[in-house]
């Protein structure tokens, strides 16, 4: 049974320059009441049946809340119709209706009401409510004494124990602490298997994985993806991933036209030495070397020979050097050094660390990476070339930024490979 | 309709709260407080008994009585309705996130008038009392009219406080229609005053019947003329279904406009 159904739903907002709200501006200045239209919503066909928990996702402003607030009927659509059956409760923002002057205990009472609930009603879930939001010593202290994660805990405790039908949660939860949220989970389970209908916003993937029978991936006001929760976050972080694999690209061009810009002075040379892992990142010069051999271009390539900034981890990688020799020189070692954005080295290396013999110097030179089997998170490569000394020739730090998705939830730096026995 | 009035009553409890709150912040608890209300009308009755049994010299027998029980129920009429027409805006946090049957708010603008009105009551029966007029039988008609009134001052509630979401200096407009609705009222004087021909005119301002009819209970002591009732109920009835229509309609924009 359906308790939710959207049929082509539109919504739009009209953003005023200079709104008149009298009687006297609307009828003297009518041309003044300019406002542009936009459309948060456009045309949602969407079905909801009883017991099901929905994941809501998508990007900031993609029209996630505008879509709960319709439901909740705060706001009603410009087309379309929106069908609820059952009692509804919704957590949009935090602590609406509450009083800072009255106690936690008074404002339960005042918010439960203002949920519909009587005051027999109300007495009965006093104590759940109050147990729930783990707030026994601070009940009767007036609410402007509590902290956001205590208001939160106080506003989620009444939302999710009014024993409605449908409970719409907008991202609330992200102000409590791990373990409040864990409760909140667990309840949120316990409602669930209940039969009560969810339908909640969340940027967290892994709790929408964990939580919900269906996702729905809002983008730019339409429903980009609904259905398998998995299916949809992979649609989703693919999205993403090719969206910020465009800046990347860009993000990488400015900071080579920049370091190429910039003058090197002499004195650094003499300073910076040794293989790539001993840089320190607190020096703001990004780029030294007396320039005798120069780097021209770096890129990355997948297994495909597709310039990438966007890897899955274990995928294979490779790295392209291409530059020109400015003064004949007697060695040449080539390095790259992988660095995390929090400045962690997670790997470095260069041909004569590897023993690779550079004979010839014909502008370019790969390095290929079978298994790039980094974790998730942005990360950052530098280039060198130097003597064998480590005297720099031409260093470039942070000359591209990549970034690398696992669909797992491992922690670290690197994926070590691994297997799991049973004895 | 049904529908709303059922999700209304189911609401009540929100009502209530709010009404305690109001009343609450209003005598802040104390009996000073409760006569600390009173302070604004006696001082009208003051100024008005003043000006109309030395200067204008109406010729009426313990003015102030005849004034005091017309006085109080205008002053919730006039009171309630002004107030309404902000309370959208001053809850405007309640009704930009949650949902609830959004006439909750002028409803309990109106409803804490209405006991702020009857705790108004008993001090008019004891000037009643003490000022040798008395109270006879006829007072047992007096939840009628109070009924009405109240019908009456919802309707209009309901309008202004929905309008006031669009037109927001409605608020301090009514304050001048107020004024000038008071004296276009049978308040200070009494209604055999007004000139034969004029006459039709104030009927058609459907607070007339109600002042009139609280007069004819509390201060002459007589039952009041029913046919007139009769028609002002069905007048209150007619338009309150038209205001809260409206309101129904203006209601959908409220969280987008505040
Ligand atoms: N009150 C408003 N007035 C004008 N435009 C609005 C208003 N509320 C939202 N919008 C616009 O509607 C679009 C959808 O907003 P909405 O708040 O629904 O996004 P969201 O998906 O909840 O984003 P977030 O993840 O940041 O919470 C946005 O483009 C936003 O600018
Ligand atoms: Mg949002």
């Amino acid at each position: 049974m359906d308790v939710i159904k959207v049929k082509d739903v539109w919504k739009k907002y009209k953003i005023y320059h200079d709104k008149g709200s009298t009687l006297k501006e609307r009828i003297l200045f009518k041309n003044r009441n300019r406002y542009e239209e936009r459309w948060a919503l456009k045309g949602i066909d969407l079905d909801i049946k009883k017991g099901e928990t929905v994941g809501l996702i998508g990007e900031n402003g993609s029209g996630k809340s505008t879509l709960l607030k319709l439901l909740t009927k705060i706001i009603y659509p410009n087309k379309g119709e929106i069908e609820i059956k059952g009692k509804v409760s919704s957590l949009l923002e935090l602590g609406a209706g509450f009083h800072p002057d009255m106690t936690g205990r008074e404002n339960i009472y005042m918010n439960a009401s203002i949920f519909g609930l009587t005051k027999e009603e109300i007495d009965k879930k006093l104590d759940d409510i109050i147990s729930f939001s783990g707030l026994e010593d601070f009940i009767d202290n007036p609410v402007r004494t509590y902290s956001s994660g205590m208001y939160m805990r106080l506003a989620f405790s009444v939302a999710i124990n009014v024993d409605a039908d449908i409970l719409l949660i907008d991202e609330v939860l992200a102000v409590g602490d791990t373990s409040f949220q864990k409760k909140c989970i667990e309840k949120m389970v316990e409602l669930k298997n209940k039969g009560v209908t969810i339908v909640f916003v969340s940027h967290d993937n892994n709790m929408v994985k964990r939580l919900c029978d269906k996702a729905i991936w809002l983008k730019n006001g339409n429903i980009a993806s609904q259905g398998i929760v998995k299916d949809v976050i992979n649609n989703y972080l693919d999205h993403l991933n090719t969206k910020s694999n465009i800046k990347c690209t860009e993000d990488s061009k400015n900071e080579i036209n920049s370091t190429n810009n910039q003058v090197i002075s002499e004195r650094e040379v003499s300073i910076e030495k040794e293989e790539v892992k001993d840089i320190k990142p607190a020096n703001k010069n990004k780029r030294w070397g007396n320039k005798y051999v120069e780097i021209l271009q770096v890129d990355m390539f997948d297994k495909d020979n597709k310039s990438k900034h966007i890897f899955i981890s274990g995928e294979t990688v490779r790295i392209s050097i291409k530059y020109k020799v400015n003064k004949k020189v007697d060695d040449v070692v080539f390095g790259i050094g992988i660095f995390r954005d929090d400045e962690v080295c997670c790997y470095g290396t260069n041909t004569f660390i590897d023993n690779y013999k550079i004979d010839k110097l014909t502008g370019r030179i790969d390095v290929e990476i079978d298994n790039l089997n980094l974790i998730t998170g942005k990360y950052y490569l530098d280039v060198a070339v130097h003597d064998k000394f480590g005297l720099p020739y031409d260093y470039i730090k942070k000359i591209l930024s990549f970034n690398v998705e696992t669909r797992t939830e491992e922690i670290g730096v690197v994926r070590l490979a691994h297997k799991w026995h049973i004895l | 309709m049904i529908e709303n009035i059922k999700e209304i009553y189911r609401y009540r409890e929100m009502l209530k709260n709010l009404v305690k709150k109001d009343l609450r912040t209003r005598y802040k608890g104390s009996f000073l407080g409760f006569l600390w209300t009173f302070v604004n009308p006696l001082l009208q009755l003051i100024v008005y008994t003043i000006i109309f049994s030395t200067v204008m010299r109406i010729n009426i027998d313990k003015f102030y009585m005849f004034l005091f029980v017309g006085l109080l129920p205008w002053i919730f009429f006039s009171t309630s309705v002004q107030v309404s027409a902000g309370t959208i805006i001053a809850n405007k946090d309640l009704v930009k996130k949650i949902y609830f049957p959004r006439e909750i708010l002028p409803l309990s603008v109106v409803t804490s008038g209405l006991v702020n009105l009857l705790f108004g009551f008993i001090i008019i029966f004891i000037s009643l009392i003490i000022s040798k007029i008395g109270i006879t039988v006829s007072l047992v008609y007096l939840p009628i009219v109070i009924i009405v009134e109240y019908i009456i001052t919802l309707a209009f509630s309901f309008l202004v406080s929905a309008l006031n979401v669009y037109f927001r200096d409605l608020e301090h407009i009514l304050g001048i229609v107020m004024m000038a609705w008071f004296y276009f009222t049978p308040i200070i004087f009494p209604i055999r005053m007004i000139p034969k021909e004029y006459l039709k005119y104030f009927f058609l301002n459907p607070m007339t019947p109600i002042i009139v009819s609280y007069k004819d209970i509390l201060y002459y002591g007589r039952s009041p003329d029913f046919l007139m009732l009769g028609i002002s109920m069905l007048i209150g009835l007619l338009i309150i279904i038209f205001s809260y229509n409206v309101f129904k309609i203006l209601q959908k924009n409220f969280a987008e406009e505040i």
